[in-house]
């Protein structure tokens, strides 16, 4: 059972801006911050006018969903007060990547081609942002990202398709058929999951020794 | 693909269309169904004149899901080297070719939300077949068609019928001019843009969609050079140990294949790469006139494209 060395685990690279796009939309979550402070930068040098069609969408806490108020959160307000301060044009903080990635998809929607999209936060904030993406037809060269924070993963179970979210073990049990699984390095884009696969068919009950591989 | 792969057909309707394009309808002589083929795809179509073979590659332009027969459209070229030529005066109903398998270089992207198309002159063949895939689908798409003048709009009426609403032209005649940075301005997200036509259209819409910060891979074009003409030139290829000599108005790839001997080919337009081939030796320069080769590789010269690239030289060496 093939774990390691599959090649639709994605790849990120550190972040550099491209000034080759004329409109910039920079996404982040959580310790995603400070790469995308590089990319406005970076862009400040290279394209000075395009950050006046630059826009930064963030959500401070790094995707729970715990009802944190935006305006009280001092991290968020400190990144915020970077942003504008490294001179992006619009700049949106949300409560939780969730309601931030329901706003990037109004944007991407009303967005005309020339755009270009920069990821910077936990794989699994990446995943889903690539997701939404993907369904606007948005290639490999209109997008960046860089992973930053928690590698905890989606986990999607081959056999009942439920996704299991947050997963840091080797071997986790589906939240769906309560099968357990090997989380695999096989991804789907599509889904923005990792493939589970169940671990002891063969030898119901044996499992592997459960350890801690995605912090 | 070398000449190992051809389809006999027979030509079963020729009509004038404009004052320089003839449409040509290609029958196999045995009636079976003819290879399939995706709209954008073109085939070479093989001519055996009296003194030489010519190999010229021309867009499909019927409808994909109609394998009974081929449709091609060919402009007879002002400075013809033979092809286009015999096409428009050697050929008559009842003749035959031969023709190799089609092969895409130019296919639509299939996860487009929307398709804007750039068509000059007879660049409007590949197109046609492309619509045929693109009419009753569900992705949004335009057409924009530029010719001299009304008289040179080779299928204008079928396109008035069929992509009412969705096509505009330009008559050079009445002064319009397609309209780049408005077009390439304002597409929504997850645009391609395709052109085919003269290479001035080409680099336009390249260049405009640049500086509008589009991707290159939301921006396609087909470009066929024919292959240019020049001073003849001697090549000898070192493993079939023949030489060969390339004369002003042949391409080094129709010399070799004349001296009998197959290189592998699909475009014949220096757009593929498919023939590229490595250059051993060379006493002098070479003439890179292919689309495929990077300029660090066009002056490294450990390469050539034989389907247009020719040398200016004493001797050239290639690995044949």
């Amino acid at each position: 059972m093939l774990v390691t060395g599959i090649k639709s685990k994605p790849v990120y690279a550190p972040l550099r801006a491209d000034p080759s796009g004329r409109y910039h939309l920079l996404l982040g979550s959580g310790p995603g911050a400070a790469p995308l402070l590089q990319v406005l930068t970076e862009l400040r040098g290279d394209a000075p006018e395009s950050l006046a069609r630059s826009r930064v969408l963030f959500a401070p806490d790094a995707g729970t969903d715990a009802g944190t108020d935006p305006g009280a959160d001092a991290g968020g307000g400190g990144a915020a007060g970077a942003f504008a301060a490294a001179g992006v044009a619009k700049l949106r903080t949300f409560a939780d990547s969730g309601a931030l990635l329901r706003e990037f998809e109004s944007v991407l929607a009303a967005s005309v081609m020339g755009l270009r999209l920069y990821v910077a936060g936990p794989e699994s904030f990446i995943g889903l942002a690539m997701k939404i993406a993907l369904q606007f037809n948005l290639n490999t060269d209109e997008i960046r990202a860089q992973e930053c924070g928690s590698k905890a993963r989606r986990v999607r179970c081959v056999h009942c398709r439920e996704t299991t979210e947050d997963v840091r073990t080797n071997i986790v049990q589906c939240v769906g058929c309560r099968r357990w699984l090997l989380v695999r390095d096989h991804y789907s884009r599509r889904l923005a999951a990792y493939m589970g696969v169940m671990v002891d068919a063969e030898a119901p009950g044996e499992l592997p020794a459960v350890q801690e591989v995605f912090p | 693909m070398s000449d190992g792969g051809t389809v006999h057909v027979e030509v079963t309707a020729i009509e004038q269309i404009t004052p320089q394009i003839k449409h040509f309808t290609l029958r196999p002589v045995d009636r079976s169904p003819l290879p399939a083929f995706s709209g954008g795809s073109h085939v070479v179509v093989v001519m055996r004149a009296a003194t030489r073979v010519h190999r010229n590659p021309y867009s499909l332009l019927s409808a994909p899901s109609d394998r009974s027969a081929y449709q091609i459209a060919v402009r007879r070229m002002e400075e013809s080297r033979g092809g286009s030529e015999f096409m428009h005066t050697r050929l008559q109903v009842g003749s035959h070719l031969e023709i190799a398998h089609p092969v895409n270089l130019f296919p639509l992207d299939k996860i487009a939300r929307k398709h804007v198309l750039i068509a000059g002159g007879i660049g409007i063949t590949p197109f046609l077949a492309q619509l045929e895939d693109l009419h009753d689908g569900a992705i949004p798409y335009e057409l924009h068609y530029a010719v001299r003048a009304a008289e040179h709009a080779a299928f204008a009426q079928r396109l008035r019928t069929r992509e009412a609403g969705r096509v505009r032209f330009y008559f050079d005649s009445a002064a319009e001019a397609i309209d780049y940075d408005g077009l390439l301005s304002g597409q929504p997200l997850g645009t391609h843009v395709y052109v085919c036509g003269p290479a001035g259209m080409i680099d336009r819409v390249i260049a405009t969609a640049r500086r509008w910060g589009w991707p290159d891979s939301h921006v396609h074009w087909e470009k066929f050079s024919a292959p240019p003409t020049g001073r003849a030139f001697e090549v000898f290829l070192a493993r079939t140990k023949i030489g060969v000599k390339v004369l002003p108005d042949q391409s080094l790839l129709e010399a070799i294949e004349a001296a009998g001997v197959e290189v592998p080919y699909l475009c014949r337009g220096g757009v593929c790469g498919f023939c590229q081939t490595r250059v051993i030796e060379v006493d002098g320069e070479l003439l890179h006139h292919d689309h495929y080769l990077s300029d660090a590789d066009k002056l490294r010269g450990k390469s050539i494209m034989p389907c247009v690239s020719r040398a200016n030289c004493k001797s050239l060496v290639l690995d044949l």
